[in-house]
């Protein structure tokens, strides 16, 4: 069972369904869980690689979070948000764990100079053309860009907000800030109900 | 009351998993406990960065389904509430790849010091006077915004005299960012020029010197006015470097558009 393009370029409509789908894993569905890959896995590996940078790598997460979503979807709780937020901020925080310690952050550093060419980046982003992707676009373009820069930075390029601050030369106060205020403007841009 | 508010503002970098420590995240969560606003604060921050995250969406291999669904066949759930297991790493290992063996201690030692000497220019930098702070500050946000383009595409390549030429460059804002490592020192009297060669050969703009390598590494480079279907080449030249390149390039790299 495949979902359709149209479907996944509109997460809002999709939300049910995938709520859904997730409980329906927790009960041990494998045909859910493969509905959920085919939903998810792009947006996990797209993700996980913005953060980790090394395709490998970024393979070897994806397949840990992937399974640690079919394993531990007894856990994902409607009631405190959707399916896909809850998917994403596992594999999310995966991608940080992965960079965040001194040694890998600086490994990472290196990698970007000496991984050898890879295929894998000629391949267009086919879910990153959708609508949605267009309007998060619009959306981050809405921002300053201060906003814009922490927000990118912390997120996609999985830096701590005290890092960020070093990197941009600004006080720990001001980062906090522009990330929250940000995200305020993110969320009401993209008519996030929360 | 100014504490609280502090502690408020830890929202964001806290829905980005962008907290420093443990101890800080720990602190977070137990005012997380007490304020239903931060919660819902919270959950919707987090929502929209899954947005985020779907725009960075990228085909994944196609071989990874597979490897998934038959690590899913022969891994066991965790039923529901059971707590013990929440920090816990996934059960079954999947394969290491192998490619990763070899990113040893010793490149992650190299890689310190290489940071090492990146935070002191940076400091250097940051020393100067005020507009030369704003213009460093400038071009590291130009390098950052390109790094984090949507569009960017990193090619990296062997030159023909040997180390690593790193490119991140990205078609929308028609910039790109150089790295390189391991580019051999060169004789007294001869520099590394950068160049882009556009379609037709009198299209050849030089892009200036490249400076000394500190520690075999240089970069990161900020070059603007990338045109569509622009290449870019590095030469060997004498000193103070030529209009036009007089050899052929050591490297070659054509840069998506």
């Amino acid at each position: 069972m495949r979902v359709s393009e149209g479907e996944s370029a509109r997460p809002e409509g999709g939300e049910q369904y995938l709520n859904d789908l997730l409980t329906r894993v927790a009960r041990g569905d494998q045909a859910a869980f493969e509905a959920v890959y085919d939903t998810l896995a792009g947006p996990v590996y797209g993700l996980i690689n913005r953060v980790v940078r090394d395709p490998a790598q970024s393979e070897e997460v994806s397949q840990e979070v992937l399974l640690e979503v079919w394993r531990t979807a007894a856990r994902f709780d409607p009631a405190k948000g959707t399916a896909a937020t809850w998917v994403m901020t596992i594999a999310h925080r995966r991608a940080v764990d992965r960079v965040r310690s001194a040694t890998a952050a600086a490994a990472r550093e290196v990698r970007s100079a000496e991984v050898p060419a890879n295929n894998s980046d000629e391949v267009a982003d086919t879910v990153a053309a959708s609508l949605d992707a267009e309007r998060v676009r619009r959306c981050l373009d809405g921002l300053t860009e201060p906003q814009r820069e922490s927000i990118t930075l912390a997120y996609y390029g999985g830096y701590s907000y005290r890092q960020v601050g070093e990197r941009l030369g600004v006080a720990l106060s001001t980062i906090k800030t522009r990330i929250r205020d940000g995200l305020i403007r993110m969320r009401d841009c993209l008519g996030v109900s929360w | 009351m100014a504490l609280r508010q502090d502690l408020h503002s830890l929202a964001g970098p806290y829905a980005l998993d962008a907290l420093d420590s443990g101890a800080e995240q720990d602190r977070f969560e137990r005012h997380l406990n007490r304020c239903q606003n931060c919660i819902s604060e919270v959950r919707g921050f987090r929502k929209t960065a899954a947005r985020l995250s779907m725009a960075a969406a990228r085909q994944p291999p196609p071989e990874m389904r597979d490897r998934v669904m038959a690590a899913v066949a022969r891994t066991r759930q965790v039923p529901a509430g059971d707590d013990a297991a929440r920090h816990a790493r996934p059960a079954a290992r999947l394969r290491p790849l192998p490619r990763l063996a070899m990113v040893g201690g010793a490149l992650a030692v190299l890689a310190a010091v290489v940071l090492a000497i990146a935070l002191v220019n940076t400091q250097h930098q940051l020393n100067q006077a005020n507009h030369q702070l704003s213009q460093a500050q400038a071009q590291l946000h130009a390098i950052t915004a390109v790094q984090t383009a949507t569009d960017a595409k990193v090619i990296n390549k062997r030159t023909s005299v040997g180390g690593i030429v790193s490119v991140t460059s990205s078609a929308s804002k028609r910039q790109m960012v150089l790295r390189t490592a391991g580019l051999p020192p060169l004789a007294a009297g001869k520099v590394y020029q950068l160049w882009l060669i556009g379609h037709l050969p009198n299209k050849i703009r030089s892009e200036g010197l490249l400076a000394p390598a500190h520690n075999g590494r240089t970069g990161p480079v900020l070059i603007s006015g990338v045109l569509a279907g622009d290449t870019f080449g590095v030469t060997i030249e004498p000193a103070g470097g030529t209009i036009q390149p007089t050899v052929t390039p050591i490297v070659g790299i054509p840069l998506p558009s």
